[in-house]
């Protein structure tokens, strides 16, 4: 047992609380008065810093110590919440948030002081107070005199095997003397495991543990409440040890006496008795580190709009990845049972057999829908540091700017997620830069002058839409067309015919940046076309659509899940492929003779629509029909508010499939996004409506 | 035996020899992951056309790759005796490639292999990292890199 197992919890949680903190200090930069933040942000440092120290980070525990220092000034009233000291702050979560990161690559901290930091920080303190820094006097913890007297020595009371009974007199006829330890955590203490590994590590300096309450293995799997019990057997004085327990930070008692075996002895032979005997007795408490945890229990009430913990587990997502892939892999057996049962001459015509593929039909994809949900996780991981990047940008850029988000709880498949952070922020970004105006021109068109990007989230059938709009300039179409023959990405004759549509998607050929000039925030090239590249690679899309003087919107569409979906399976001569359920709006019988042409391309008039046809057997390269018959089956898929009618040979009927990757050799134009594995062993494409639309 | 294969295995590599048109070509065995016969390919639309589709190799997709129309000759014909020889490259991933018939394995030493045949690219021969001489037979020895690269051949 050493603390470097506590590593990825520690890393885990001091994530949470950096991104807690920062949304806290934007709170708090709105609401200077705020207590409940102010609480709340206290709360969240002392616990970094108790997780720094605990873990040997002193550079992290130094620096958040500094920082805490700060908000005890603010919430002492002594210095007024400016944005220069919200500067200061948010400097000092980039420094935790490296930090963080060479934890994570190295296990280490880094060697990275951040004195200017430091000294940015208190000197500000000094500043506002008028005098030199001091450092905050620790108190006398009052209220914890009180808890004190109700901590019992349940050392007394734990009931010993006989074996253990057998190695106390062991120890005790070694000439050493046995204590009994109740050691009392602190309520606020994060890692109490590693605490208590912290305890008996330096007890064990001294004497030998003998017994633990509960056992080790408990111990270490954080399974106790705030305190735990062990015996040890050692030859030093009982002070010692006591002394040496109470160093570990983050304990708020140990309460030790030695322990005579007779007391056991006499327990059994008479229960009623009184109390055993007692030789030596200590008490001690532990004075609180700083006047910080005095205020605790006040700050634990106000925040109690926070969600209490769930019940929740850790988990590795390669393991869940693994479990996806078993699962994957019993439905592919799954759907070949069902087409063995299917096939005629078999001997599978038993009713009973039916019943049962049907039963394990439904336990499979009930078992997807679960994993599924479990890889599931809201998009609010990556969303919430946000209003914090807008905010570096407004001031950057010298724009007021204000970001509303919603549908930060929609959520979607953990590697989707993880993926999403860079282009959205791209998106944000231009936004910022590009889209809306300077606060004269603002004023000039009667906007309000401080300047609105929304961040929309929500599902729509299959898919997780991300909107990122903004009510500022929106594209003009004309300078980019200017542009794009500047760069010869287009001739003028070109420019001529192309629709707006058209001209909007330049803005995603590679390097092609609107940037008047180079800024810190964009500008730079790698553009609009990388934010369409990493969507697309998760299977995604990207849209734009954008009115001049009032806004742009750029609409970004992800698939739900990456491994399995429900399909429809179609026939294009003897080809197979999958159209996904949840783009199919629905499947017609278009007598030939209903087809309509609008600008010489073939549409059907259905339910008062205008619905352009594709001829799925032209778009896929297949020999057309000899003959054309009567009728074209058609299935209608639906991307947005767009439609299309796909038209095929036959239809196949609904199946589970499990999506694979073509590969990294196979180039094609995108229409086919994967393979998947029939029932009998072979081998359909998977079609990308959102491609073909 | 067993002992004699290690103690070459220092000097020399074993060659999967492999008959396409009239040529016999030889690919490296660390790159061979399986050699199976000839299956029914999924034919994927407006891909490179050298690519015939992919295939089922036990639950993975493997894509197939047309050798002959890679290195401009002409098109397979499948008989009783093509294989698709199943070839693992790091990080780019696995690919079959078809072949008209795998004949032996053999062993070749250093020095039994002429490198000097490299020439002009896009020239068949810029996917042959040599000539290996095995008895009186020539083995073009396949540069498996160059075979699989798809940056000047889409």
């Amino acid at each position: 047992m050493d603390v470097s197992q506590y590593l990825e919890i520690f890393i885990d949680e001091t994530s949470e609380h950096l991104q807690n903190l920062s949304d806290c200090i934007m709170t708090l930069e709105k609401e200077p008065d705020n207590k409940d933040t102010i609480n709340e942000i206290f709360r969240a440092a002392h616990s970094l810093k108790g997780m720094a120290g605990t873990m040997g980070f002193k550079r992290m525990q130094h620096l958040t110590h500094d920082m805490e220092d700060m908000f005890q000034e603010v919430r002492g009233e002594k210095i007024k919440v400016t944005s220069k000291m919200i500067d200061i702050l948010f400097e000092c979560l980039d420094a935790l948030d490296k930090y963080l990161e060479n934890v994570k690559e190295t296990s280490e901290e880094g060697s990275e002081d951040n004195e200017a930091i430091i000294k940015e920080l208190n000197d500000f303190i000094a500043a506002a107070e008028g005098k030199a820094v001091e450092e905050a006097a620790p108190d006398k913890e009052e209220p914890a005199k009180a808890e004190i007297v109700a901590r019992e020595k349940k050392f007394l009371e734990a009931e010993l095997t006989n074996a253990e009974k057998e190695a106390i007199k062991n120890a005790v006829n070694t000439d050493n003397r046995v204590y009994g330890f109740t050691v009392y955590i602190h309520p606020d203490c994060l890692l109490k495991a590693a605490r208590a590994f912290l305890v008996f590590k330096a007890v064990e300096d001294y004497g030998e543990i003998i017994i633990y309450r509960p056992s080790s293995q408990d111990i270490e799997d954080e399974k106790f409440d705030l305190d735990f019990t062990f015996f040890v057997s050692s030859a030093e004085s009982l002070d010692k040890i006591i002394a040496a327990a109470n160093a570990v930070s983050e304990i708020d008692a140990v309460i030790a006496e030695e322990v005579k075996l007779d007391i056991y002895d006499k327990a059994e032979e008479n229960a009623a008795e009184e109390l055993p005997e007692v030789v030596e007795q200590a008490e001690v408490s532990v004075p609180s580190a700083d006047a910080a945890k005095k205020n605790q229990p006040s700050a634990k009430k106000t925040t109690t709009n926070k969600p209490v913990t769930s019940r929740t587990v850790r988990v590795d997502i390669e393991k869940l990845d693994a479990l996806m892939n078993q699962v994957s892999e019993l439905i592919i057996a799954k759907n070949s049972l069902v087409s063995i049962s299917t096939t005629e001459g078999g001997n599978f015509q038993n009713q009973a057999f039916h019943e049962q593929i049907e039963y394990l039909e439904r336990i499979t994809t009930n078992l997807h829908e679960s994993v599924m949900k479990v890889r599931m996780v809201p998009i609010e991981s990556v969303v919430n540091k946000f209003p914090r990047m807008v905010r570096d940008l407004s001031r950057k850029l010298n724009k007021s700017m204000e970001l509303y988000m919603s549908g930060e709880d929609t959520e979607l498949d953990r590697t989707v997620v993880d993926q999403i952070g860079d282009p959205l922020q791209h998106l944000l970004r231009n936004s910022a830069d590009h889209g809306l105006e300077s606060a004269e021109i603002r004023r000039m068109r009667g906007k309000p002058a401080k300047g609105a990007i929304y961040l929309n989230a929500f599902q729509e059938g299959n898919n997780v839409i991300i909107e990122v709009s903004d009510d500022g300039n929106g594209i003009d179409t004309e300078k980019v067309k200017e542009k794009a023959i500047e760069r010869g990405v287009i001739t003028q004759e070109q420019a001529e015919v192309m629709t707006q549509k058209e001209i909007i998607n330049l803005l995603f050929m590679p390097s092609f940046s609107m940037a008047k000039k180079i800024t810190d925030v964009s500008g730079r090239g790698v553009g609009l076309d990388v934010v369409r590249s990493n969507i697309e690679a998760l299977g995604g899309d990207v849209e734009v659509s954008s009115v001049l003087g009032e806004g742009s919107k750029f609409t970004v569409r992800l698939p739900l899940t990456l491994a399995i979906i429900q399909a429809l399976m179609v026939e294009i001569r003897d080809e197979k492929y999958a159209i996904a359920l949840g783009s199919i709006q629905t499947i017609e019988d278009i007598p030939v003779k209903d087809i309509r042409y609008v600008e010489a391309k073939e549409v059907i008039h259905l339910r008062d629509m205008v619905i352009p046809l594709i001829r799925m057997d032209k778009i896929l390269d297949i020999d057309p029909l000899e003959e054309e018959p009567e009728s074209l089956t058609v299935v209608i898929v639906k991307k947005g508010d767009k439609f299309a009618g796909l038209v095929v040979d036959n239809l196949m009927g609904q199946q589970e499939i499990v999506i694979k990757s073509l590969g990294k050799f196979i180039k094609n134009n995108k229409i086919i996004s994967g393979a998947t594995i029939l029932g009998d062993g072979e081998v359909a494409l998977i079609l990308d409506v959102n491609a073909l639309i | 035996m067993e002992n004699a294969i290690e103690v070459s295995e220092r000097y020399t590599k074993q060659y999967i020899v492999v008959k396409i048109g009239n040529e016999q070509y030889g690919l490296d065995i660390s790159y061979v992951d399986n050699i199976v016969r000839m299956q029914s390919i999924t034919r994927v639309p407006k891909a490179q056309t050298y690519f015939k589709g992919i295939i089922n190799l036990r639950g993975e997709i493997v894509p197939v790759m047309s050798i002959r129309l890679k290195m401009g000759l002409a098109d397979d014909e499948f008989t009783d005796a093509s294989r698709i020889i199943i070839l693992k490259i790091e990080e780019q991933g696995i690919i079959g490639i078809i072949v008209d018939e795998v004949k032996e394995v053999v062993e070749l030493a250093a020095e039994d292999i002429d490198h000097s045949t490299k020439t002009a690219k896009n020239d068949k021969n810029s996917f042959i990292s040599g000539v290996g001489k095995h008895g009186d037979e020539l083995i073009s020895l396949f540069d498996i890199s160059a075979v699989v690269d798809e940056s000047e051949n889409v």
